[in-house]
């Protein structure tokens, strides 16, 4: 017995080896397969992958097609009308040469030939797919007519066609008039053969769209005589066919095979367990999303921007940065960055210091505001902004001047400037230091406070010598935070910065992508600047700053103490109430009003000014409802699939410990903390099937983008979840006699549950609302209501935009409060 | 060096009323521990000494001079008071040295001076050769110590406790225990300590203050507070005791439960009564006047714990270890009784009860 177990100990290391060994094995031959059909696949001349499928599709239909109808038919004819038929069918094939004779020469001979001896049932392949591509093309009427014909009038309908076909002189069924009515001898009976296949592929429509891929994708007789050859002969095997047809797909599936048993070998190895373990699997299969979907995009960037024609080269790099538009918008994007993190700051330590710690009224009520700031998309912002500080008519500046009894000249504040553009970048991202501040302020042990106060320090001083230098990591995460988040931002810059003519990275980089091909190559050296940086910080914060958290949480939980501000107290809370009222309250009343102007250089109340107009015009239009679906759609599908992985990566980092559970970890964050704008340029240069992936142009590929730009959102709230349940409370599940599945479904997920909700909603509202990246990547099918929206401010009708988005902000809060009720009032953003 | 007077101090939490009328006097130099049950109000107590909590109505001074009450509001600060938490609060920011330093550097202490004392802190609670290290490379104990030293450092009058040593573990808390005493008594300063251990109540007080649901049940040494409580609660908190209804008449408390047997008694009390016994103040004896049968005994090395079927009631008897092996489980025993309590049954026990169990 005890040596059996030794054995089975010992050969399940091998056994492990060897299934690593394996699948390497395999994965490193489909990378060779897929570069041998890629090799194949290039001396063939196709212009594109798409070409190549096609034949193959064609084919699989002409099989298909001969199998299902024309076999049948033929077995039904005498042996001499089946030799006649041959014979014709060979005189077909030779006449749908002709147009290459002069191309092909003796190959096209040597083809035709070789299609003779293969019999008559390649003959027919040949015949048929030459037709297709070569023959007289079907009227669309005479299509019409013919898949018109259903059930049994369609088998009547081709047995006459193979008649007419068989002889001459039989009358062509009416269906088939309009198709042969103007040809003659070998058209008629061209037409006669592509009409009856017509009829046969009527319920598969692929026919005619492989037929369209196909001419598309094979640009030149060489190639397209090529095709035949393989359709004809067959091309190999099923298979074959498969890896040429896909060959990038193939070599990018071998890859990530080869990849992710090197990984799984090197795990395996400093864990000393030679054993599969499922969550490996699970971990392999979210590691192989993000490098494929995140960190190759990242790369390419870089590559492309180092090596822009293939060879390494700084010639791009000196050129865009010594533009001096170039030069202005990182000059710019650095000022306004560093500028708002500084402001942002100091209004967000404050604040959350009243809010969180002191007796300032109506405190729960300031710090849900200021919250929910973080959740109004930026844009937005921009254009209240923009109709409150306009030079001209902006609100502010008439009631300025007014005030201050100026003259009627512009001003005095002006929005289209980089101090206007800092102001508005503040009030929206503040809230990010905001909240980083206050949770590390809640959380603090309040004795350590008055441990200092016992010593006789003051209040004030307690802050100074305790307080802050405890918040110092928080406070410099939540200024970073910030930073970044300011200098990746699009939508402001675009709305604010465009007309004020004040250049930023981000705006830079969408109007080269705009530009073509060469833009793209261009905008990728600029965006290498913004994801650097970002790297920078996200290193600085994440590494760094981590050591230094302090944990203070302290066993026994506490209220924490609030300071009582006394005489301080009103004043303090006129100013807060005033700050609110400034950045919460009057951007939001000024979209509304705006969308109910005609005029919008007069106030709503002015006489005849006031109109339902604008909003009964945009929600009305199945444009806008149609970019309103598509928002919910994708937003929808990234959420849940997002919050899929957020959970199994929470369940991984609290509740197991095995190894290379922080790569997935580590990547999401990286993504998280990746500037929109670089994500979706690296999605445009790695989707477009030159990888083996094509989401080009498709939802997926939006979805794909908010997933990795969010999915760190919903991660943290689901692990944030997990880690306060001690794991005790599951384990005393198991020992009850629960299931792995029951303890997760009766205890964990009931206790996690209002995280899942807000980690849903955290994914989906920023996603619903998004612009940065969808700017870059939607097509005219998968528009949102963020590009929408941005359209209709730039291109038709200010109210109107404000119309819709106030109807964004309205869904934002109801979603909120939808999020409110769902985890009983414990989330809400 | 202080005497705190506490005037009535009521402290409400909306309706929730956790302290009612506390008038006490804590003496300068005194021992004082807060002892009750967690939620009786002894936490609030000291937050109130120490400032952290306005009292809803009261007085409170510290050496005559008022501290709250009415208009006069001195914050914590102002105190002069020592205070250790029961988290420690040790500033992680900051190393050791730093920590017990900041009160002198906050009453801007010269520095020669500051070094002088702090040295001495440390020294007081052995932290000596920990100066440089930061609280996360210290064990809770080595934390604790630096919340000591730097509750001491500023040498105050007034030193408050909460709870400093129910993070520990048992050995630890136990030497800790003898340590704050002795530096009591060597500095000569007052000390209010809360705590819901009445062993560590015991060791270290000079006047242990019995509280439950925000009133004090009782307050007296030790001894007085072990021996003669005042009441069913203070008799149960401090202690083992098994309580029996019976009836007090003619020098003797006949008890029911006991199958009507009875104990001779010379106390005033007649009537309906509780008899509260604790299992130390019964012993085995051949003309004991209570008779029964053992039913079970655990050895635990010093003593042996016997409980005892009497009638229908179950005694425990705590007897020394040393004579166990000549006692077996089923055998007839008499019992004497050496001490007990006797409290007039006002139904307050069934009361009492309940919020302890």
């Amino acid at each position: 017995m005890e040596r059996v177990k030794a054995l089975q100990r010992d050969r399940a290391p091998v056994v492990a080896k060897l299934v690593l060994a394996l699948v390497f094995a395999l994965g490193a031959a489909l990378v060779f397969m897929g570069y041998r059909g890629q090799v194949q696949f290039a001396t063939s001349g196709f212009s594109s992958e798409g070409g190549f499928e096609a034949v193959y599709a064609l084919s699989r239909s002409v099989s298909n097609a001969w199998s299902d109808v024309i076999a049948p038919q033929l077995g039904a004819l005498s042996e001499q009308d089946r030799e006649s038929l041959d014979a014709q069918a060979l005189q077909l094939l030779e006449a749908a040469w002709d147009s290459h004779r002069e191309g092909a020469g003796g190959e096209a001979r040597a083809l035709v030939d070789d299609a003779g001896s293969n019999g008559e049932e390649m003959t027919w392949k040949l015949l048929h797919a030459a037709y297709l591509v070569n023959g007289p093309k079907v009227s669309s009427a005479g299509r019409k007519a013919i898949v018109a014909a259903r059930g049994d009038a369609a088998s009547e309908l081709r047995a006459a066609l193979l008649r007419c076909m068989l002889d001459d002189s039989v009358p062509v069924p009416e269906a088939a008039v309009k198709i042969t009515d103007k040809a003659e001898g070998e058209a008629r009976r061209a037409a006669l053969v592509q009409a009856l296949f017509v009829s046969a592929g009527a319920e598969d429509a692929s026919l005619t769209e492989n037929v369209n891929a196909f001419k598309k994708g094979v640009r030149n007789k060489n190639s397209q005589l090529e095709a035949y050859r393989m359709m004809a002969g067959g091309g190999g095997s099923w298979l074959w066919k498969v890896i040429v047809g896909n060959s990038r797909t193939v070599m990018l599936v071998g890859t990530a095979l080869m990849v992710d048993m090197l990984l799984l070998c090197f795990l395996m190895a400093s864990e000393r367990r030679w054993t599969f373990d499922v969550k490996w699997i699970v971990m392999l299969l979210i590691i192989d999303f993000l490098l494929i979907f995140q960190l190759l995009p990242m790369v390419f960037i870089v590559g492309k921007a180092l090596f822009p024609e293939g060879s390494l080269t700084l010639e791009t790099i000196r050129r865009l940065y010594t533009y001096p538009l170039n030069l202005d918008a990182l000059k710019n994007t650095f000022i306004a960055a560093f500028a708002t993190m500084l402001l942002g700051t100091a209004i967000a330590f404050p604040l959350a210091w009243l809010v969180g710690r002191t007796n300032l009224y109506g405190r729960k009520f300031f710090r849900a505001l200021f919250v929910v700031t973080y959740m109004v998309p930026p844009y937005v912002g921009a254009m209240a902004w923009l109709r409150l500080m306009n030079p001209n008519v902006g609100t502010v500046n008439q009631w300025l001047r007014a005030l201050l009894q100026l003259s009627d000249a512009p001003g005095p504040l002006n929005v289209y400037t980089l101090p206007g553009m800092i102001w508005v970048l503040t009030t929206f991202y503040y809230p990010y230091a905001f909240i980083t501040i206050s949770r590390a302020m809640e959380k603090m042990d309040p004795t350590l406070e008055e441990a200092s106060r016992i010593c006789g320090a003051s209040p004030v001083r307690t802050l100074l010598t305790v307080t802050l230098p405890m918040m110092m990591p928080s406070l410099i995460a939540g200024a970073l935070l910030v930073f970044i988040a300011a200098a990746s931002c699009y939508g402001i810059p675009s709305i604010i910065g465009t007309p004020g003519n004040v250049n930023m990275v981000t705006t830079r980089i969408v109007e080269y992508v705009s530009l073509g091909q060469q833009g793209i190559n261009d905008a990728t050296a600029l965006s290498v600047f913004l994801m650097f940086m970002a790297i920078v910080i996200l290193f600085i914060s994440d590494v760094v700053l981590a050591r230094r958290q302090y944990i203070t949480v302290s066993g026994k939980s506490v209220n924490p103490s609030v300071v009582h501000l006394r005489r301080w107290r009103w004043p303090l809370t006129v100013a807060v109430s005033l700050f609110a009222v400034v950045v919460v309250l009057l951007p939001f009343a000024t979209i509304l009003a705006t969308s109910f102007k005609i005029d919008v250089g007069k106030g709503v109340f002015a006489p005849r000014n006031f109109t339902l107009a604008n909003w009964t015009t945009v929600f009305a239009r199945a444009e806008t409802l149609g970019c309103l679906k598509n928002s919910l759609i994708f937003a929808s599908v990234a959420a849940t699939v997002g919050l899929v992985i957020a959970c199994t990566m929470s369940y991984l980092l609290q509740r197991t410990s095995i190894r290379g559970r922080s790569i997935p970890n580590f990547l999401i964050t990286l993504g998280s903390g990746t500037p929109s704008v670089v994500i979706a340029l690296g999605l445009i240069m790695t989707m477009r099937g030159n990888f083996g992936i094509d989401i080009y142009g498709t939802a997926w590929i939006l979805i794909v983008a908010y997933m990795v730009k969010y999915l760190m959102m919903g991660m943290r709230t689901v692990v944030s979840a997990m880690s306060q349940i001690h794991v005790s409370l599951e384990e005393c599940s198991q020992v009850a006699g629960a299931s792995w599945l029951t303890t997760m479904r009766r205890i964990t997920a009931p206790l996690i549950f209002p995280s899942i909700a807000a980690g849903w909603f955290l994914i989906f509202i920023p996603s619903f609302y998004e612009l940065s990246m969808t700017t870059l990547l939607y097509s005219s099918t998968t528009k949102t209501i963020g590009v929408q929206l941005h359209e209709y401010w730039s291109f038709t009708s200010q109210p109107m935009s404000c119309a819709m988005a106030f109807g964004i902000l309205m869904i934002v809060v109801l979603l909120n409060f939808v999020l409110n009720r769902l985890t009983r009032g414990e989330f809400s953003i | 060096m202080a005497t705190v007077t506490i005037r009535k101090v009521t402290k409400a939490f909306g309706d929730n009323v956790v302290l009612r009328e506390f008038d006490q006097v804590f003496r300068d130099g005194e021992f004082i521990t807060l002892l009750g049950p967690s939620g009786c109000g002894k936490t609030t107590m000291l937050r109130i000494i120490a400032g952290f909590e306005k009292p809803t109505g009261g007085e409170l001074y510290i050496d005559d001079v008022l501290m709250c009450g009415g208009k006069t509001f001195v914050p914590p600060e102002k105190r002069g008071i020592g205070m250790v938490f029961q988290s420690y609060a040790v500033w992680p920011h900051m190393n050791v040295y730093d920590n017990v330093a900041y009160p002198l550097t906050i009453h801007k202490t010269s520095k020669e001076e500051a070094r002088r004392r702090v040295e001495r802190a440390l020294e007081i609670t052995h932290l000596s050769s920990y100066a440089k290290r930061f609280p996360n490379q210290m064990s809770g104990g080595q934390q604790q110590r630096v919340a000591l030293a730097r509750a001491l450092v500023a040498e105050p009058k007034l030193l408050l406790l909460d709870e400093p040593l129910s993070n520990l573990d048992a050995k630890l808390r136990e030497s800790m225990r003898f340590e704050i005493k002795e530096i009591q008594k060597r500095l000569g300063i007052t000390v209010v300590y809360v705590t819901h251990d009445q062993t560590e109540a015991m060791a270290m007080s000079d006047r242990i203050f019995v509280i439950n649901r925000g009133v004090v049940q009782q307050c007296g040494s030790p001894e007085e507070i072990y021996n003669a409580p005042v009441n069913q609660f203070v008799a149960d908190f401090l202690g083992n005791v098994d309580f029996f209804k019976g009836d007090a008449s003619n020098g003797r408390v006949v008890l029911p439960a006991m199958g009507g047997q009875s104990i001779p008694y010379d106390g005033p009390r007649t009537g309906k009564v509780d008899v509260a016994v604790r299992p130390e103040n019964l012993v085995f004896s051949e003309d004991g006047p209570l008779q029964g049968i053992l039913e079970t005994h655990y050895y635990l090395g010093d003593v042996d714990d016997c409980r005892v079927r009497v009638g229908d009631a179950l005694v425990r008897v705590i007897t020394s270890g040393y004579e166990h092996r000549h006692r077996q489980a089923g055998q007839p025993v008499r019992l004497a009784v050496r001490d007990f309590m006797v409290f007039e049954d006002d139904g307050s026990l069934e009361e009492m009860l309940e919020i302890l169990t």
